[in-house]
């Protein structure tokens, strides 16, 4: 797909805030993301990832701040500005009583699609697995196919941007891996995607994740940096046949690219923090040969980024 | 270059398939008035109601005559229950609603007429509805009238019959008038012309009494006769008269529910904030919701408008393109009803609820139950705010009377339609942008 934006931020946002009342919904928020990007928009529930979608798609007017969107300020976006953007909303808001088909026929013609079009939506259709339901009406729709159905009709006009707020919340774990499929496919085809979710492992699908808090954007990160910026670093598993003795775990926490304490995990695995998981392996490994400890593996544990943001959030909490 | 028409056909489409898979509500919609009208037919009374009367006779043996002039007069509009000689039992019977009306006859009338004393007839009722209760006093009115006038044929037919012996009399008087006359000296000119003008007087007086007597009691009575006569060259049924009121009240009150529930449902699905995000207007949305029930309405009125017309056989005596005209500036005043009451309710509930308001309103102040022009300043100003107040004139004066589209009207309610689509326009472009 035609990119019109390939070299500038397609969203950029300086010290975005918005104010509900006296209540702050986004507070001085920061950002910049390129074409062709999936951006993660990671965070509880009601911490402000809706508001912030809406003020990207020109729903909301910030209260102060700048923003652009396709190098515009969304307030001021035209109709030709829209169509090159699609909204995908929480919830289900199409309309039950037509067909899966005709739905979608809907969403084409609202946005000004050619009439002739028959062709792009089996196409869309066949991309969400929906062809063969496109005369069921959508609310004998399961949760998950009006989910497919809500998104075929975001890809409907082609757009270049994708806003998909929580697209997949309340969906099974396999629907919610198809759904990361897709937009990896989409982000192929060179659209960007900024996706809100719930669900903190997704974080692992994106290129770049913004970690929302309370109205507060706490980093934007690639998934590989949110991990060293909750732990300090990488964590490496060490496993040996011999277990390793208090002295010898002394010694490990003394070195210079190993961050805090050894952790035991049982007597033959420990596990520690490092720089940098790729220049510390070689160095771990000549130092357990040094310790006369036969080494079974020294890997990069992944850790759940549900654990990740735990942590994240547990530091930010310590920090304010 | 024509996104604008596609994006309004986004609408059209979707709302005429949203109606269309619903035939059961589509049956309801064509056959529901119809049948409206077929039991107001059936139960339009085709005589003015008669009234169940109890006669009270303290005495019925001693005004045994009277009694029968009575319970016998004005048997179209009183059905004889029978005469009761206590009161207060027919008057519980009243009570009771199971006699309309109690006649109380007082205990000697023609004592009472030769004392020159009028005689009081007691007429009791038991309505508290004020259209029954005038119209039983209307009843009560010809009643009395009845019956005075049958006691005035009676005692003129007795006074013609006791002239017949009058008559010979007077003609044996100008017989011996005339004899007397000529038995009078030709010189006595005074006796002569004396006798000669009282032979005058008493044939005049023989004359008028033979006029008296060939004039019949009825003529005597009543001297006048009264007939009405219509402009119109049909006569119309009380079903024919209320079609175009229930055709036109129906179309205000199809538009409106359905208006009145599209935006507030997608008010409430969420779907508001897509468009907002969308590049569609509030211009091309509300125009293809314009259109669309527009036409769908039109349909829907095509076939109420056979089924009076074909099976009903309701008049239609004028042009069926000021009909059509005038149904279509109805549907389209009515949506901007519809839409606006969709664009400032909250909930589908509320939206019914003023819907059905309307409706009520319209029943009452468009000229339906009430002739307008018995409605009183300023509540008319109410009455033409109400398209159906413009619908039901447009189509009794095009239906009833054959007479082209009364241009004021159109203009009224026209100005009225054009008026709401800008101010749905500018709330649908508010709730859209804000």
């Amino acid at each position: 797909m035609k990119n019109s934006h390939a070299t500038e931020n397609v969203i950029e946002t300086q010290e975005l805030t918005k104010m509900f009342g006296k209540d702050i919904a986004v507070q001085t928020l920061n950002m910049q993301i390129q074409p062709g990007t999936i951006f993660g928009f990671i965070g509880p529930s009601g911490c402000g990832k809706t508001t912030t979608v809406r003020l990207l798609t020109g729903f909301y007017r910030p209260t102060s701040g700048t923003l652009s969107v396709l190098g515009k300020n969304p307030s001021n976006f035209s109709n030709s500005d829209r169509e090159k953007i699609g909204y995908l909303i929480q919830q289900f808001v199409l309309y039950p009583e037509l067909t899966v088909w005709e739905n979608l026929n809907f969403a084409a013609s609202f946005y000004g699609v050619n009439p002739f079009r028959a062709g792009r939506l089996n196409k869309l259709l066949d991309f969400v697995e929906l062809k063969e339901d496109k005369n069921k009406l959508a609310r004998d729709l399961s949760g998950g196919m009006k989910r497919r159905l809500s998104l075929a009709a975001t890809m409907v006009h082609n757009p270049e941007l994708l806003f998909l707020d929580e697209p997949t919340a309340g969906i099974d774990p396999i629907l919610r891996r198809k759904f990361w499929d897709y937009f990896k496919e989409l982000q192929v085809e060179g659209r960007t995607l900024f996706v809100t979710t719930q669900y903190v492992g997704e974080a692992a699908y994106c290129d770049l994740v913004g970690v929302m808090y309370e109205g507060r954007l706490l980093m934007i990160e690639t998934p590989d940096g949110l991990h060293r910026r909750a732990y300090g670093g990488d964590v490496l598993a060490i496993r040996t046949t011999e277990g390793m003795n208090s002295e010898q775990r002394h010694h490990l926490e003394s070195l210079p690219f190993v961050h805090g304490k050894v952790k035991v995990i049982d007597e033959n695995e420990n596990d520690v923090i490092v720089d940098e998981a790729n220049t510390a392996i070689p160095s771990l490994m000549e130092w357990c040969l040094a310790k006369n400890l036969t080494v079974e593996a020294i890997e990069k544990k992944s850790v759940p980024f549900d654990d990740v943001f735990v942590k994240i959030i547990e530091k930010e909490a310590a920090h304010v | 270059m024509f996104k604008w028409l596609i994006r309004i056909s986004a609408f059209l489409g979707k709302e005429l398939i949203e109606i269309v898979r619903q035939p059961r509500l589509i049956l309801t919609l064509v056959l529901g008035p119809f049948l409206i009208m077929f039991l107001f037919g059936l139960a339009s009374p085709d005589q003015s109601r008669a009234l169940r009367t109890t006669f009270v006779a303290t005495d019925p043996n001693a005004v045994q005559e009277e009694l029968k002039l009575f319970t016998e007069s004005y048997k179209a509009g009183i059905i004889d229950m029978g005469v009761e000689t206590n009161k207060e039992l027919a008057l519980s019977q009243l009570a009771a609603h199971k006699t309309d009306l109690v006649i109380v006859i007082p205990d000697n009338p023609l004592e009472t007429i030769q004392d020159n004393k009028r005689a009081e007839l007691e007429i009791y009722h038991n309505e508290v509805d004020p259209i029954q209760t005038g119209y039983i006093e209307t009843i009560a009115l010809i009643y009395v009238n009845v019956v005075n006038r049958q006691i005035l044929e009676t005692v003129t037919e007795q006074g013609q019959a006791d002239s017949d012996s009058l008559q010979t009399n007077l003609e044996t008087a100008i017989t011996k008038t005339q004899l007397l006359r000529k038995t009078i000296a030709l010189s006595d000119v005074n006796t002569a012309t004396q006798a000669a003008e009282l032979e005058k007087d008493l044939t005049d007086v023989h004359e008028n009494l033979t006029t008296f007597r060939s004039l019949t009691s009825t003529v005597m009575v009543n001297p006048f006769s009264g007939e009405t006569y219509s402009l119109s060259e049909v006569e119309f049924t009380v079903t024919e008269f209320f079609a175009p009121s229930v055709i036109a009240l129906i179309l205000q009150h199809l538009s409106i529910t359905f208006a009145c529930l599209s935006i507030v449902r997608e008010k409430r699905s969420g779907i508001m904030e897509l468009f907002r995000v969308a590049p569609i207007t509030a211009f091309e949305a509300l125009m293809g919701k314009y259109i669309s029930y527009l036409l769908f309405e039109i349909i829907l009125a095509g076939l109420i408008t056979a089924l009076a017309v074909w099976v009903l056989k309701i008049p239609m005596l004028g042009q069926w393109q000021d009909y059509a005209l005038a149904v279509v500036i109805v549907l389209f005043t009515s949506l901007g009803v519809g839409f606006f009451i969709s664009l400032i309710s909250e909930t589908d509930t509320q939206a019914v609820q003023y819907s059905m308001l309307l409706l009520l309103a319209s029943i009452f102040f468009s000229g339906f139950l009430m002739d307008l022009r018995l409605i009183k300043e300023p509540i008319t100003i109410l009455s033409w705010s109400l398209p159906a107040t413009y619908g039901i004139r447009m189509l009794q004066d095009i239906m009833l009377r054959g007479s082209s589209i009364p241009v004021l009207i159109f203009q009224g309610v026209a100005l009225i339609g054009i008026a709401l689509f800008l101010v749905d326009w500018l709330l649908l472009r508010k709730k859209m942008d804000s």
